[in-house]
């Protein structure tokens, strides 16, 4: 990182009740969580769950219908000189074609009452000094991606807000911003950045805040949402049915799939193996299938047909 | 509300680093220059020659030959102050900046006026340039000409000024560029003129307080049309005083900017 690391003031941002109605469609319902300094908090959901109308209801773009949102205990409009305090980057889309990167980051400093010097060295944290002068109109999506995120750090604010930061990047792209956000937090700053892919941020976050449909689903630490993904055992026999009674009666979890296939799901070769043996089953194949984050993601913001309470991890 | 000075320089910056407002200067000047040509066409006794405007109507004429580049492009410059923010979504970043969306309509009221203004004094300097010399090739008087800055100069500026307001507000109604756009020039070029015929000539109703006419008004009544301008005067005699036509103006252009912000400005940004 070409910055120099060094203590930041970030704020806590609070969700409380938060609640979007459009019409008949509820977007957000009862949304309550908390995002702390110092950490980066990955808010995950698939499509369409309600986190992009979250962070403009917090950025005082939407009102809400209920409920209220904070940063540093105050709503971000009675922010004083919120850009200072608060980064955000919301979408890839909002500049204008013509202007040149240079001359959309000198727009943002002027209303923000940003110094101009500070320019030059976001441009060049993000790798955009060559392309600075050029018309984002002729940027790629990961260069105006780049360039939100120049924008966000201008006024060297202690909240980061980003929306899907990582569309458009390509790998070394999405392991430069993994590092940057790592090193933003480290120095002490609030990081919140939504995605729809865990597995991308599996890696960077260090809480998660899961939402489905409106609703929370998970909210905690990251190494407690690893902590309860689970592993299967796959096991390829001719005793099929046998080996599902023997594994049921043991309080395992057994899964038929297949003629001759059986997946029990929480057990190991620790435990399942001695089990086979005892009973004289025969085994053609043994294989540990660890469940995947994605697939607890998937699992976690899939299976909400019935209103089910969130899931509150243990406190760090 | 409160004016903030540094986002109405946000917003003359905004200006400056996009085409479209120069293309409005471009536009200006060059119906300019088509309103000092028509100056200098004049008629007697059927016949229409080029010629030096000698009379106070016809030096009002070329004087105020900004007059069709006001009432068509400063409304435009207010519509694209508003409406380019929509089209291109730098309204969010404008937001995320300041919050207070009173705080930015009124510095985009500012700009839009500042803007028109240098339309205006960009019209002028056309002028001057091409007007002047004009009117000496041809044998005119200068001095003649300059005894209509004052009745002319001052109203006109303040139209550019005032439309510029007038097509904020439109801008922030309809949000829609290109609607923005239309609606503007319907309103002033086809609407307004079908409204003056209809409630104007044939009712008998008082139609000077709409946006064009308060603008005739304000600018010396250099609308004039035909060759020697012969009914300038004329319509100059029927239209508002100077300071009605701006006052008629001042509400049209607030009064669609206030109804706007109400209505669509405090709107979701989505």
């Amino acid at each position: 990182m070409p910055t120099v690391s060094r203590p930041v003031r970030g704020a806590t941002v609070e969700v409380r009740g938060l609640t979007k109605r459009f019409g008949s469609l509820t977007a957000i319902d009862d949304l309550s969580f908390t995002v702390e300094p110092g950490r980066v908090t990955g808010f995950l959901g698939p499509n369409g769950a309600g986190k992009t109308t979250t962070l403009r209801i917090l950025l005082d773009l939407a009102s809400a219908t209920s409920g209220t949102c904070s940063i540093g205990g105050r709503r971000y409009r009675d922010i004083p000189e919120p850009a200072r305090q608060v980064g955000a980057v919301l979408e890839a889309t909002n500049f204008h074609p013509s202007r040149r990167a240079r001359a959309h980051l000198e727009m943002l400093a002027i209303e923000s009452g940003i110094e101009i010097s500070r320019i030059d060295p976001m441009l060049e944290l993000v790798g955009l000094t060559a392309d600075a002068r050029r018309k984002v109109g002729g940027y790629s999506l990961g260069m105006r991606q780049r360039l939100q995120l120049a924008g966000a750090l201008l006024g060297d604010p202690g909240v980061l807000i980003l929306d899907e930061p990582s569309n458009g990047l390509d790998p070394q792209g999405i392991a430069w911003l993994r590092d940057l956000l790592r090193h933003l937090a480290a120095e002490g700053r609030t990081v919140l950045v939504s995605s729809h892919v865990l597995a991308e941020m599996a890696q960077t976050v260090d809480d998660v805040v899961i939402v489905s449909r409106g609703r929370l689903r998970v909210q905690g630490p990251l190494s407690l949402l690893t902590s309860r993904s689970r592993s299967s055992m796959r096991v390829r026999t001719p005793e099929r049915d046998r080996l599902a009674a023997v594994a049921h009666d043991a309080g395992l979890a057994p899964r038929p799939v297949g003629e001759d296939v059986l997946f029990v799901d929480g057990a190991t070769p620790e435990t399942l193996g001695p089990l086979i043996a005892s009973n004289g089953i025969v085994v053609y194949e043994l294989v540990q299938v660890n469940q995947d984050l994605e697939s607890l993601f998937l699992e976690l913001t899939t299976s909400m047909t019935a209103r089910r309470p969130p899931v509150e991890m243990a406190a760090r | 509300m409160t004016f903030t000075p540094r986002l109405v320089r946000a917003e003359l910056f905004k200006f400056r680093t996009t085409p479209g407002a120069w293309v409005c200067v471009a536009v200006v000047l060059l119906l300019t220059g088509l309103g000092i040509t028509t100056s200098f066409i004049n008629g007697s006794n059927g016949v229409v020659h080029f010629s030096a405007p000698t009379t106070v109507v016809g030096l009002r004429r070329l004087m105020g030959a900004g007059y069709t580049a006001a009432i068509v492009m400063a409304p435009v410059v207010g519509v694209l102050s508003i409406t380019t923010e929509y089209r291109h979504r730098v309204l969010t970043s404008t937001l995320l900046a300041h919050p207070r969306r009173a705080d930015v309509l009124s510095a985009k009221v500012l700009a839009s006026a500042l803007w028109a203004l240098f339309m205006g004094v960009a019209s002028f300097a056309m002028i001057g340039a091409m007007g002047i010399p004009l009117l000496v090739a041809e044998g005119g008087s200068v001095a003649a000409l300059l005894h209509q800055v004052g009745p002319v100069l001052p109203g006109m500026l303040a139209a550019y000024v005032l439309l510029a307001v007038y097509g904020m507000g439109i801008g922030t109604l309809v949000r829609n560029q290109i609607a923005g756009v239309i609606i503007a020039l319907g309103l002033t070029l086809v609407l307004e003129p079908i409204v003056v015929a209809i409630f104007g000539s044939l009712a008998h109703m008082d139609v000077n307080f709409l946006p064009t006419r308060a603008t005739e008004a304000i600018a010396g009544g250099v609308a004039a049309r035909g060759p020697g301008g012969a009914s300038a005067v004329t319509t100059a005699h029927v239209l508002l005083s100077w300071w009605l036509g701006a006052i008629a103006l001042v509400i049209w252009g607030v009064g669609t900017a206030v109804v706007g912000y109400f209505t669509t400005f405090r709107r979701d940004i989505t």
